[in-house]
C-alpha cells in the first residue's frame, strides 16, 4: 500500500511534524496548546510514518506497543499529581519558576510539563493503538 | 452568528437522531459520532460570540472580570474582551470522552459483526431465544 | 491536611487500576492488588467518616490550588462519605465473589484494572464538587462499565450493550449539553456556587432567576433519571443487568443506579429545585416515584427468573430513594441516604447469592429450582437474611430506612405515597418468599434433578461465600448497629437540607455572613406541603 511520492514525503515531514509536536507541548503552559494537541500531532505523524514506510518496517523503527506508552503516560501524570500531595499541598499543583540561564536568558518553567508529558503520552499510545487495531482488522 | 449556530445544531442533531434510529450499526456508529458534534457545537453557541466589535453578545470570562484594569494598565487590550475559554475546555474534554466512546463503540461493533456475521440490529437480536431461560 | 487526602479516594483505585494493567497474566497478584485498594478504600472511608462527624466538619480539596468558583473542587460530607464507603463496601465483596464465578480466561482481559476504573468514576461522581466534573464521572464510570458488559461477548450480551451503550451516550449528550448551558446561563459550574447564586436571587425579591432555570432542572432530572432507572426510564435496565457475569451484576445493581439517585439528592435539593419551577419538580419527582415503587414491584412479582426478580427489583427500591428526595425535609433526606446504603449492600448480597444457587442447580429458572435448603443450609440462611433485610423486617437494615421515608411521607399528598411505599414493600415480601420458597422450600422438581455434587460444589465456592458474608455481615452490622449510622445520615440529611455549611466549605465564606444574604426574611421556604396545596 505504501506508494513512492508518500514514502518520500514523509521523510520530509514526518521530522518536522514531530519538531512542531514538541513544540505545542511545550508552549502549552501559557498558550494554545498542551500535551493533548502535541500527543494528537505526533499520533498522526507516526501514522503518516506507518502509512509512508508500511507496516512491516514501522514495526522495525517503533518496537513499542501502544499499549506500554499509555501505561508510561497514565504513570507519569500521576506521580506528577501525587509529588505536591506528599508535601501538603492539593493534588495536581503546580510548582511554577523561571530557570535563570547563561547570557542572561530565563525560562519559564512550570511542574506540570511532567503532567503535559503524561498526557502527550496517553494521546500517542491511545490513538495509535486505537488506529491500528482497527486497521489491523482491514489490512487481514 | 447566535442564529447560525442554532441552526447548524439543529441540522447536525437532526441528522444525528435520524441516522441513531436506523438499523444498520455503521450509521448508528455515525450517528454517536455526530450527535457528540452537536452537543459540542452547542456549547460552543453558549459561550457567545467574540467577534461583536461593540462588546455585544460577548460574555466575559468569569476569571479575568476583574483583571482588566491591571491588563490595561499594562497596556494590553481588556481581558474581558477575550472570548471566555471556559466552554472550550468543555468541549475538548467531551471530545476526548466521545473520542474513547467511539473507539469503544466500533470495536463493539467489530466484535459483533464478526461474532453473528451480520452489521443489522434486527439480525443481531433475532436469534435470540424466546424464552431468556436457558443456563447462563 | 486531611483535606487533601480525601483525593486518595481517586488515586488508590487509579494506580492500582495501573498497576494491575501490567499484572493481568498473574491472576493471583491482580486479586490481591484489588484486595488491597478496595479494602484500603473502606477503611479509609470509615475512619474519614468518623472523623468529619466527630468534629463536624466537611472536608474540602481544591485540586491544583485553585480557588473554589474556579478550579475542581472535590468535597467529602457525610453524604459523599457514606455512599463511598458503601460502594467500597459492596464492591469489595462482589469483587470477591467473582474469583468463583468468572473464567480465568475472562479475568485476565483486564477484568481488575476495569473494576478499579469503575471504582474510580463511582467515587469521583461521589466526590466531585461541579457539575462538569460529575460528567467526566459518570463517563469513566459508564466506559468502565461497558466493557464489564461485554466482558465475555456472547451474543447475548452483545446485544443488550448495543441498548445499554445508545441509552447512556444519549444521556450524556444531553447532561453534557445542559452543564454547557447551566455554565450560559450563571457563569459557574460548581454546585457551591451555582447554590450561592440561585439562593441569593432567590432571596432578593427584585430579581429573578433566568427564563428556562426550570427547563435545565427538568433536563437535569431526566439525565440522571436515565441513569437513575426512575419511573418511565426504567426500561433499559432488567434486560442488561440480567445478561452479564453475576457478580458484575451484582456490583451494576449496587452501585450505578444509585450515582443516579445520588446526583439527584445532591444537586436538586442544593440547587434546581429552587425558585419558583420546584413545586413542579417536586410534583414530578413524587409521582415518578409512586409510579417507580409500584411497577417495579409488579415486574419482580411477575418474573419467574432469580435474576430478572432481581434487576426489576432495583428499580421498585430506586423507588423509595426518590420518594424521600421528594419530601425534601432533612429527616426524610437523612432516611433516603440510609435506604441507599442499606439497598447497595443488601441488593449486591442477593445477586451474589443468586450466582451461588445458579452453581448449584445450573439455572436460575424458578421452575427448575428446588431443594437447595437441604443442599446447601448456610446459603440459604444467608439468602434468607439479605431477603428479609431487602423487605425491612423490624430489627434488619431495611426497617430504618423505609420507617424514616414513609412516616415523613405520611402528612404529604394525603399519605398516598407512604400507602403506596407500604404496599410495595409487602409485595417485596411477596417476590421475596417466591424465590425462597420455589428455591430453597420446594423440594426438587423430578423433571429437572440437580446435577451437580453438593459437597464439590460448595468447595469450589469459597471465594463466593467470603463475598456473600461480608456483605450480609455489613447488612447486619447496619441493621444492629443502626445507632450510628443513622446519626451520620441525619447529619448528612441536615447538611442536604440546609446548604449553607456546604457552600461556605467550599467557597470559604463565613457562614454567617453567607446566611444573611441567602436568607431574606419574606423567602417562602418552598416545601412539599406548598406543592401538595398548589396541586389540585
Amino acid at each position: 500500500m505504501t506508494s513512492l511520492i508518500l514514502q518520500t514525503a514523509s521523510k520530509l515531514i514526518v521530522p518536522l511534524a514531530l519538531l512542531f509536536a514538541a513544540y505545542m507541548t511545550l508552549k502549552g503552559h501559557n498558550a494554545p496548546g498542551g500535551g493533548f494537541i502535541g500527543g494528537l500531532c505526533f499520533a498522526v505523524t507516526l501514522i503518516l510514518l506507518r502509512m509512508g514506510v508500511g507496516p512491516e518496517v514501522f514495526n522495525r523503527m517503533v518496537p513499542l506497543h501502544p499499549r506500554v506508552l499509555v501505561f508510561v503516560g497514565l504513570a507519569v501524570a500521576f506521580l506528577t499529581g501525587l509529588v505536591p500531595l506528599l508535601m501538603g499541598y492539593p493534588f495536581l499543583t503546580s510548582y511554577v519558576t523561571d530557570l535563570q540561564l547563561p547570557l542572561g536568558a530565563s525560562v519559564h518553567f512550570a511542574s506540570a510539563l511532567f503532567f503535559d508529558v503524561g498526557v502527550l503520552l496517553v494521546v500517542v499510545g491511545t490513538s495509535v493503538g486505537m488506529i491500528l487495531r482497527l486497521s489491523q482488522e482491514v489490512e487481514a | 452568528m447566535t442564529f447560525v449556530m442554532a441552526v447548524c445544531v439543529a441540522v447536525v442533531f437532526g441528522v444525528s437522531i435520524y441516522m441513531l434510529l436506523g438499523r444498520e450499526l455503521k450509521g448508528l456508529a455515525m450517528g454517536v459520532f455526530l450527535l457528540g458534534h452537536a452537543a459540542n457545537l452547542c456549547i460552543l453557541a453558549q459561550s457567545g460570540s467574540p467577534v461583536l466589535p461593540d462588546g455585544e453578545g460577548l460574555k466575559a470570562p468569569p476569571v479575568l472580570s476583574h483583571g482588566d484594569y491591571e491588563a490595561a494598565a499594562h497596556g494590553g487590550e481588556a481581558l474581558s474582551r477575550m472570548v471566555d475559554p471556559l466552554p472550550q475546555a468543555l468541549i475538548l474534554t467531551a471530545i476526548v470522552i466521545s473520542f474513547a466512546v467511539m473507539a469503544f463503540l466500533l470495536t463493539l461493533i467489530i466484535v459483533s459483526a464478526r461474532k453473528t456475521n451480520t452489521l443489522d440490529i434486527n439480525e443481531l437480536g433475532k436469534e435470540q431465544l424466546p424464552t431468556p431461560s436457558q443456563a447462563h | 491536611m486531611i483535606n487533601h487526602q480525601i483525593i486518595l479516594f481517586m488515586a488508590i483505585p487509579l494506580a492500582a487500576g495501573l498497576i494491575s494493567v501490567t499484572t493481568a497474566k498473574n491472576l493471583f497478584l491482580s486479586r490481591l492488588i484489588g484486595c488491597v485498594s478496595l479494602g484500603g478504600m473502606v477503611t479509609m472511608g470509615v475512619i474519614l467518616l468518623w472523623l468529619s462527624h466527630r468534629d463536624d466538619v466537611i472536608y474540602v480539596s481544591q485540586l491544583g490550588n485553585w480557588q473554589a468558583p474556579f478550579g475542581i473542587s472535590i468535597i467529602f460530607d457525610s453524604l459523599s462519605g457514606l455512599l463511598i464507603t458503601a460502594a467500597s463496601t459492596v464492591a469489595l465483596g462482589a469483587y470477591i465473589h467473582s474469583f468463583d464465578m468468572l473464567e480465568p480466561d475472562i479475568e485476565r482481559r483486564y477484568y481488575h484494572p476495569l473494576i478499579q476504573l469503575l471504582i474510580f468514576g463511582v467515587n469521583l461522581s461521589f466526590l466531585t464538587g461541579d457539575l462538569f466534573n460529575l460528567f467526566v464521572a459518570f463517563e469513566i464510570m459508564l466506559l468502565a462499565s461497558y466493557a464489564l458488559l461485554t466482558l465475555g461477548g456472547t451474543r447475548k450480551q452483545l446485544t443488550q450493550a448495543y441498548k445499554y451503550v445508545l441509552l447512556n451516550l444519549l444521556a450524556s449528550t444531553i447532561f453534557v449539553m445542559t452543564a454547557g448551558m447551566v455554565y450560559g446561563m450563571f457563569g459557574t459550574l460548581n454546585m457551591a456556587d451555582l447554590a450561592r447564586i440561585v439562593h441569593e436571587i432567590q432571596a432578593d425579591p427584585d430579581r429573578e432567576l433566568p427564563t428556562g432555570f426550570t427547563a435545565l432542572s427538568i433536563t437535569l432530572l431526566l439525565v440522571f433519571g436515565l441513569k437513575g432507572a426512575f419511573f418511565p426510564l426504567w426500561f433499559w435496565l432488567p434486560d442488561t443487568y440480567y445478561t452479564c457475569p453475576i457478580s458484575i451484576a451484582g456490583l451494576f445493581g449496587g452501585v450505578l443506579t444509585k450515582v443516579g439517585v445520588y446526583s439527584v439528592a445532591r444537586t436538586f435539593p442544593l440547587i434546581f429545585a429552587v425558585g419558583e419551577g420546584s413545586q413542579l419538580i417536586i410534583l414530578i419527582i413524587a409521582v415518578a416515584s409512586a409510579f417507580t415503587m409500584f411497577l417495579g414491584v409488579l415486574g419482580a412479582v411477575s418474573q419467574h427468573e432469580i435474576r430478572r426478580i432481581l434487576s426489576i427489583h432495583v428499580i421498585s427500591q430506586i423507588g423509595y430513594m426518590m420518594f424521600g428526595i421528594a419530601i425534601m425535609t432533612g429527616w426524610a433526606l437523612a432516611g433516603c441516604v440510609f435506604f441507599m446504603i442499606h439497598n447497595m449492600v443488601v441488593k449486591c448480597a442477593l445477586f451474589l447469592c443468586c450466582g451461588a444457587m445458579e452453581k448449584h442447580a445450573g439455572t436460575d429458572d424458578l421452575d427448575r429450582l428446588g431443594g437447595l435448603l437441604k443442599r446447601d443450609v448456610f446459603l440459604a440462611v444467608l439468602f434468607f437474611i439479605a431477603a428479609l433485610s431487602l423487605v425491612g423486617l423490624p430489627p434488619l437494615s431495611g426497617f430504618f430506612g423505609k420507617l424514616v421515608i414513609i412516616r415523613e411521607g405520611w402528612p404529604y399528598y394525603w399519605g398516598t405515597l407512604s400507602i403506596v411505599g407500604l404496599l410495595t414493600g409487602s409485595l417485596t415480601l411477596l417476590s421475596m418468599l417466591k424465590i425462597w420458597g420455589y428455591g430453597f422450600w420446594n423440594p426438587t422438581p423430578k423433571a429437572h434433578p440437580i446435577r451437580t455434587d453438593a459437597p464439590t460444589v460448595k468447595r469450589n465456592l469459597k471465594a463466593a461465600y467470603t463475598g456473600i458474608v461480608f456483605l450480609v455481615g455489613t447488612a447486619l452490622f447496619l441493621g444492629f448497629a443502626a445507632e450510628p449510622v443513622c446519626q451520620v445520615a441525619l447529619r448528612a440529611g441536615e447538611q442536604l437540607e440546609d446548604p449553607v455549611p456546604y457552600i461556605s466549605a467550599v467557597l470559604r465564606i463565613d457562614p454567617d455572613v453567607l446566611r444573611v444574604s441567602l436568607e431574606a426574611p419574606a423567602a417562602p421556604q418552598v416545601t412539599l406541603s406548598a406543592a401538595a396545596e398548589a396541586s389540585p
